[in-house]
């Protein structure tokens, strides 16, 4: 089990470090020079080459890569063009504020997506119901959710800020946003192995042990609802964490979409590094985490990859 | 260990009478009466589709709702078809254990075993979770699994087939349950292994005085363990009896013809071809009026399209029977045929 952890968190630095380069390549072919966007009325070719000089964008690209290559691998994630900070220091905040959300858009979307497939694996009646209710929310873009409860719970009902900012009464539009986008495929997720599960031999089993029905639900069905539901969850929680840029924009949440989007605009390429290297990071990390929680909850998966 | 079988007065460990299945009007088990004494081991055989596992799963009470079940089951004297949900629920494991065909499936593949064998004792007899847990390890050593405490940590995954099916058996066989209903379980495991089984379930159906019903397509098995064997054949039964007395007088043509195939698998020569019986057994829709067998059947005649034949006496069926047998147990013997072979028809019969 431990061997096969390392071997994950070796693919999972391969896959960050890729990340990282193609991101690097990629901040060179989109075009704009960074000195004229970060003093766009400076209209002095000198001033321009003096920038570029400070920023080093005038070395070969080569130099450029190891330079940046050589500051990442000490930590290092250098300093932003714009605001004249490290990067550290400022997608610091923006990730916990992003991880707030990212939590609470998971929460919803689990209680959500949860309980709709329990629903429909239980009562084979309302399941159109509920699948009709899933294309529905499938086929609605993430921004349009957004705006339609922004517009109804915000301007219409006064009951949620419009005014945007990160706090306990902001989060709740935003996270809702994400639950209801991502609940689908929770529901569909959780009513196939519920379904499955439901119709399986060991139910049958436990039937024919008498046990009651609740006892069965919670002992031995939900139990091998779980394990699925964990890799979701960890593909997710990783997702959200590099970004939930729509949500962010859409409501103003000071998050690290909304930097990543900011800095791009002003082609502020080492914080747009650093958010692409932070995403990637956490994408690795919380599905490793639910690898690890699967194989505790699932004691097939700890011998499968051994 | 060995718990006393229920007194007689609560009638048989199973008595079947007009049991129908039908699954969307289209019957696959037709009007089925059967008994198992306490201490009988009643072996049903039958091709796939004869309807036998859906007889056994009405008689465990598992089949789905969407099945239509009729015909009363008792079991011990007890029909849980007639007591409410939750009753039924309480007593159908200390009624009935039932065993299935495939025990990797029939096993909760995320929880120990042991813990899957423990929960009967805190459901059902409200124990605590150690005490449980330790009941477990000695049902588990009950159905002679070595080093018990170990087995009981392990999950399903990690057994092998043989002590998967053991440890559905101690499951089945947790709560000292009259009746017993294997379906099938020795199907999916290796010969050796399957004799191992059929030893141990012998054993504890003797110690425990349970009776048994075992459901089987294999002759073999039936040779090794029955006391009593019944054949059935799209849905019906078509032949019961003593299991030596059907093996040296088989009635019905078809129990004739699985006892054929039995000794030419047995006994044939290379390179000779095996007996087959032509044909195959009717699915479910294209069943109709008359004999089932009767497409499949050297004796046909008219009255078999015509008229399905009703499970009679020995007697009745064969005529006069020809002396009495080694066993002479010839109560309750019965055949549904209207060309029943008599005795001097029967020489391919076989001897086991």
């Amino acid at each position: 089990m431990a061997r096969t952890m390392i071997r994950r968190l070796g693919f999972g630095v391969i896959a960050v470090l890729g990340v990282a380069v193609l991101s690097f390549l990629l901040e060179f072919v989109i075009p704009g020079d960074p000195a004229r966007a970060i003093a766009p009325r400076a209209q002095s070719a000198a001033v321009l080459r003096n920038i570029t000089i400070q920023l080093h964008l005038n070395r070969p690209l080569i130099i450029q890569f190891l330079d940046y290559f050589g500051q990442l691998f000490r930590g290092n994630l250098g300093t932003s063009y714009v605001q004249r900070q490290s990067v550290t220091s400022l997608i610091g905040p923006r990730l916990a504020t992003t991880g707030e959300l990212a939590l609470a858009g998971v929460i919803a979307e689990v209680i959500l997506g949860g309980g709709l497939g329990i629903v429909a694996a239980l009562y084979p009646r309302v399941r159109a119901a509920v699948s009709a209710v899933n294309l529905t929310l499938l086929a609605l873009p993430q921004f349009v959710v957004g705006l339609l409860l922004l517009l109804i719970f915000g301007f219409k009902l006064h009951l949620a800020p419009v005014t945007g900012g990160a706090g306990p009464a902001e989060i709740v539009l935003p996270a809702l946003t994400l639950g209801l986008v991502g609940a689908p495929w929770y529901a569909q997720i959780v009513a196939d192995q519920m379904g499955d599960s439901l119709a399986s031999a060991y139910v049958r089993t436990a039937v024919a042990k008498g046990l009651p029905d609740r006892y069965i639900l919670w002992r031995h069905v939900l139990r091998n609802v779980l394990s699925p539901a964990i890799t979701m969850i960890g593909m997710d929680l990783g997702a959200y964490l590099s970004g939930v840029v729509t949500v962010e924009v859409v409501f103003g949440w000071p998050g690290i979409g909304l930097l990543a989007v900011d800095s791009l605009q002003d082609l502020d390429r080492p914080v747009v590094m650093g958010t692409v290297i932070v995403g990637a990071v956490a994408v690795v990390f919380f599905n490793l985490v639910a690898d690890v929680l699967r194989m505790y909850v699932d004691p097939r998966t700890r011998e499968e990859q051994a | 260990m060995s718990a006393a079988a229920p007194p007689a007065a609560a009638g048989p460990a199973l008595r079947v009478t007009g049991l129908t299945v039908a699954y969307g009007g289209l019957p696959a088990v037709d009007n089925v009466s059967l008994q198992v004494r306490h201490g009988q081991v009643v072996v049903l055989i039958g091709e796939t589709s004869s309807g036998k596992s859906s007889l056994a799963l009405a008689v465990a009470r598992l089949l789905p709702a969407a099945a239509a079940v009729g015909g009363l089951v008792e079991i011990a004297g007890t029909d849980l078809a007639a007591l409410g949900a939750k009753q039924a629920r309480r007593q159908r494991a200390s009624l009935v254990g039932y065993i299935a065909q495939d025990a990797m499936a029939a096993l909760n593949p995320v929880l120990p075993v042991g813990r899957q064998l423990a929960e009967m004792f805190t459901v059902h007899a409200g124990v605590s979770r150690a005490a449980a847990a330790e009941r477990a390890v000695g049902e588990l050593a009950r159905v002679r699994i070595d080093r018990p405490r170990q087995v009981a940590r392990a999950y399903p995954h990690q057994l092998s087939g043989g002590m998967r099916q053991r440890v559905m058996i101690a499951m089945a066989m947790a709560l000292s349950p009259p009746l017993l209903i294997a379906d099938e379980p020795t199907t999916a495991l290796d010969v050796s292994t399957q004799a191992e089984i059929l030893a141990l379930v012998g054993g504890l159906q003797a110690e425990t005085g349970a009776g048994v019903l075992w459901i089987t397509h294999d002759m073999g098995v039936v040779a090794e363990l029955a006391d009593w064997v019944a054949v059935m054949y799209a849905g019906r039964l078509v032949e019961q009896g003593p299991v030596q007395e059907v093996f040296d007088h088989p009635l019905h043509p078809y129990t004739e013809g699985l006892l054929r195939t039995r000794r030419d698998l047995r006994a044939g020569r290379p390179g000779e071809p095996l007996y087959q019986i032509a044909g195959s057994p009717p699915g479910l829709t294209a069943r109709q009026g008359g004999c089932g067998f009767a497409p499949r059947c050297s004796r046909r005649t008219g009255v078999c399209d015509t008229t399905a034949p009703d499970l009679r006496p020995a007697e009745a069926a064969a005529g006069s029977s020809g002396g009495p047998s080694p066993r002479s147990d010839t109560a309750g013997r019965l055949a549904a045929c209207h060309h029943p072979l008599s005795d001097d028809s029967a020489k391919t019969a076989v001897t086991v």
